[in-house]
C-alpha cells in the first residue's frame, strides 16, 4: 500500500491540489461561506482523476503486481490524505482569524472547530458517492462529477442555513473558539467519525464495482 | 516433466457482439508461445482476461499451478505483461515512471535495465510522448525485462518496430528461454514466430483453432500452387484455396497429394489459408 501510496503522490497528483493547498488563506476572508475552501480539495481530486484518464494511470497501474481492489484502496487512501491536507492547511489561518479578532462570519458558520467537523462530514460524502462513480466507468468521470458536487452543495447549503434558522447551530456552533469547546469537540469528533465510516464504505463499494470492470 | 507456467481453461467473455468461447491452452517453463489470430478474433481479449484486466465471465487461469484469482499479487510479481508501448504518463520523464515501478519489484535488476537501456537506445530524460511507437514498445520491454519475470505475456511487442529491433528482440527473447523464462506473445508477424516460437496458439472468432508445437504444425502442411484447372480437380482435398499473382495456392495435407509437389508452409500460409478455409466454410 505504501508504494501505491508513493506513486499516487509522484504521478497522479495533479498540480492544482498543491495550489488549492493555499486557498486555506480563505479562512482569513471576513465574510465568506468558508466550506467552500474545502470544496476546492474535491476539484483537485476530480482534475487529478481527469488527469490520469489521459495518462491511462489505471492501465499502468493494473500493470504492477497489484490486485485491484489495492489500487481503489489506495486511491481512496490518497483522497483522504489530501483532504486532512487541506483541513491542516485550513488550521493555521483558522488560529491566525481568532488571534486577529477577525470577527463573526456573518455569510455562514464560524470558523471553529464544528466547522471542521462538518467539513470533514463534506469530505466523507464526496468520498462515499465519488469513488464507486469514478470506478464504475473509469472513462467517463465529468457526469459523476457534476452529480456528486450537487449533493456536495446541498450539504453546504443545508449547513449554512442551519446556522441562521435552527438554534442548536445559530447560538452553539456558530460561535467563535473557545466557546462551547466541549459540545464543538464533539461535533469535531463526529465529523472525523463520519469521513473515516464514508469514505471506507466509498473504498468498498468501488473495490466491489471495479473488480468487474473492463479495461 | 517440464513445469507448466502457464494453463487457461474455459476461459470466456461476452461482449454484445463478441464472444470469447472456452479458451485453453498451456505453456511450459522456456518455452516461446505465438498467440495467433487475425484483427479482432480475442487474442488482446484473452490476454487480457487472464490477468483480470477485462473481467472474464467463466474460466480457470493458473501461474506457475496457482490459481490467478486466489494469488493474484504472487503471480503478478512473477510475471510482465506489455500490450504495445509505454502509452502512460505520456509527459513524465522515464526515469520517473522507471522509479516507481522499480519501487513494486524485489527482484528488479538495475544491471539489466541499465543493459536494455543501453540496446534498445532508449534515453531516459526523454518523456514517452516524445518517443516513437517503437521507441515506446522498447521502453515497456525494457520495464518488463528488468525485474526478473519467469513469465512475460506480450500483446503485439514487434509492431511498429523496424527489422534490425525487431531481430534484435527474437534474439532476446531466445536468450531468455535458454535461461528459463517462457514467453506467450500476440503477434500479426509470424515471421517473428518462424525465428523463435517453439508452441503456436491459433484463435478464430474468440475459440481456439489449435495450439501446438510449431514444428509438428510445419510437418503437417504443405503449400502448393495450383493452376485453374488444377484447384477445381482437388478442390475437395485442399485446404484453404485462394487466388495468387498467377493461379492458385492452397494447403494440403503432407502425406496427401504428392503429385501436386509444393513446399512445407510458412506459418503465415497456414493462418491464411486456414482462415479462408473456415470462412468458406461458414
Amino acid at each position: 500500500m505504501t508504494k501505491l501510496l508513493k506513486k499516487e503522490f509522484i504521478l497522479f497528483t495533479h498540480p492544482t491540489s498543491w495550489m488549492f493547498l493555499a486557498f486555506g488563506a480563505m479562512m482569513l476572508i471576513p465574510g465568506y461561506p468558508m466550506y467552500v475552501p474545502l470544496f476546492w480539495t474535491t476539484l483537485g481530486l476530480f482534475y487529478a482523476c481527469l488527469s490520469a484518464r489521459e495518462n491511462n494511470d489505471l492501465y499502468y497501474t493494473l500493470l504492477l503486481p497489484v490486485r485491484k481492489r489495492d489500487a481503489v484502496r489506495a486511491r481512496g487512501l490518497y483522497f483522504a490524505l489530501m483532504e486532512l491536507l487541506q483541513i491542516a492547511a485550513c488550521v493555521p489561518f483558522a488560529i491566525l482569524r481568532t488571534v486577529l479578532k477577525i470577527g463573526p462570519n456573518n455569510a455562514g458558520m464560524d470558523v471553529n472547530l464544528a466547522l471542521f467537523g462538518l467539513g470533514l462530514g463534506l469530505m466523507g460524502l464526496f468520498n462515499l458517492l465519488f469513488l464507486p462513480k469514478l470506478y464504475k466507468n473509469p472513462a467517463a468521470i465529468g457526469k459523476p462529477f457534476l452529480v456528486v458536487t450537487v449533493w456536495v452543495f446541498v450539504y453546504i447549503l443545508a449547513a449554512e442555513v442551519c446556522c441562521f434558522t435552527v438554534p442548536f447551530f445559530r447560538d452553539v456552533l456558530d460561535t467563535p473558539d473557545p466557546q462551547f469547546l466541549g459540545v464543538k469537540l464533539g461535533v469535531l469528533a463526529l465529523g472525523a467519525a463520519a469521513f473515516v465510516l464514508m469514505t471506507v464504505l466509498g473504498v468498498r463499494k468501488a473495490e466491489k464495482i471495479f473488480e468487474k470492470v473492463d479495461l | 516433466m517440464a513445469e507448466t507456467v502457464l494453463e487457461l481453461r474455459g476461459l470466456c467473455k461476452e461482449y454484445p457482439a463478441f464472444r470469447l468461447k472456452d479458451v485453453g491452452f498451456s505453456l511450459e517453463r522456456g518455452r516461446i508461445m505465438g498467440f495467433i489470430g487475425r484483427n479482432g478474433a480475442g487474442k488482446t481479449t484473452t490476454l487480457k482476461s487472464m490477468l483480470n484486466i477485462v473481467h472474464p465471465s467463466a474460466g480457470e487461469v493458473r501461474f506457475f499451478g496457482l490459481d490467478f484469482a486466489e494469488h493474484e499479487l504472487e503471480c503478478k510479481r512473477r510475471i510482465a505483461f506489455v500490450s504495445g508501448g509505454a502509452n502512460y504518463y505520456p509527459n513524465k520523464k522515464l526515469a520517473a515512471i522507471t522509479a516507481v515501478t522499480r519501487s513494486f519489484y524485489e527482484g528488479w535488476d538495475e544491471k539489466a535495465y541499465r543493459r536494455y537501456l543501453k540496446l534498445f537506445a532508449l534515453d531516459e530524460s526523454k518523456t514517452p510522448k516524445a518517443l516513437s511507437a517503437g521507441m515506446q514498445v522498447k521502453y515497456a520491454l525494457a520495464l518488463a525485462l528488468s525485474h526478473g519475470a519467469e513469465l512475460l505475456i506480450l500483446d503485439e511487442p514487434t509492431s511498429g518496430l523496424d527489422p534490425v529491433s525487431r531481430d534484435e528482440l527474437v534474439d532476446v527473447f531466445l536468450s531468455l528461454a535458454d535461461e528459463g523464462v517462457s514467453i506467450l506473445f500476440s503477434t500479426h508477424i509470424t515471421e517473428d514466430l518462424d525465428k523463435c516460437a517453439d508452441d503456436v496458439a491459433y484463435i478464430r472468432n474468440g475459440e481456439i483453432v489449435f495450439s501446438m508445437p510449431l514444428k509438428k504444425l510445419r510437418e503437417k502442411y504443405r503449400t502448393v500452387e495450383l493452376t485453374a484447372e488444377q484447384a477445381e480437380q482437388y478442390k475437395d482435398s485442399l485446404i484453404g484455396c485462394k487466388r495468387a499473382k498467377e493461379g492458385f495456392t492452397a494447403l494440403v495435407e503432407s502425406g496427401e497429394l504428392a503429385e501436386l509437389g509444393g513446399q512445407r508452409s510458412g506459418l503465415e500460409e497456414i493462418m491464411v489459408h486456414l482462415d479462408k478455409e473456415a470462412r468458406d466454410d461458414d
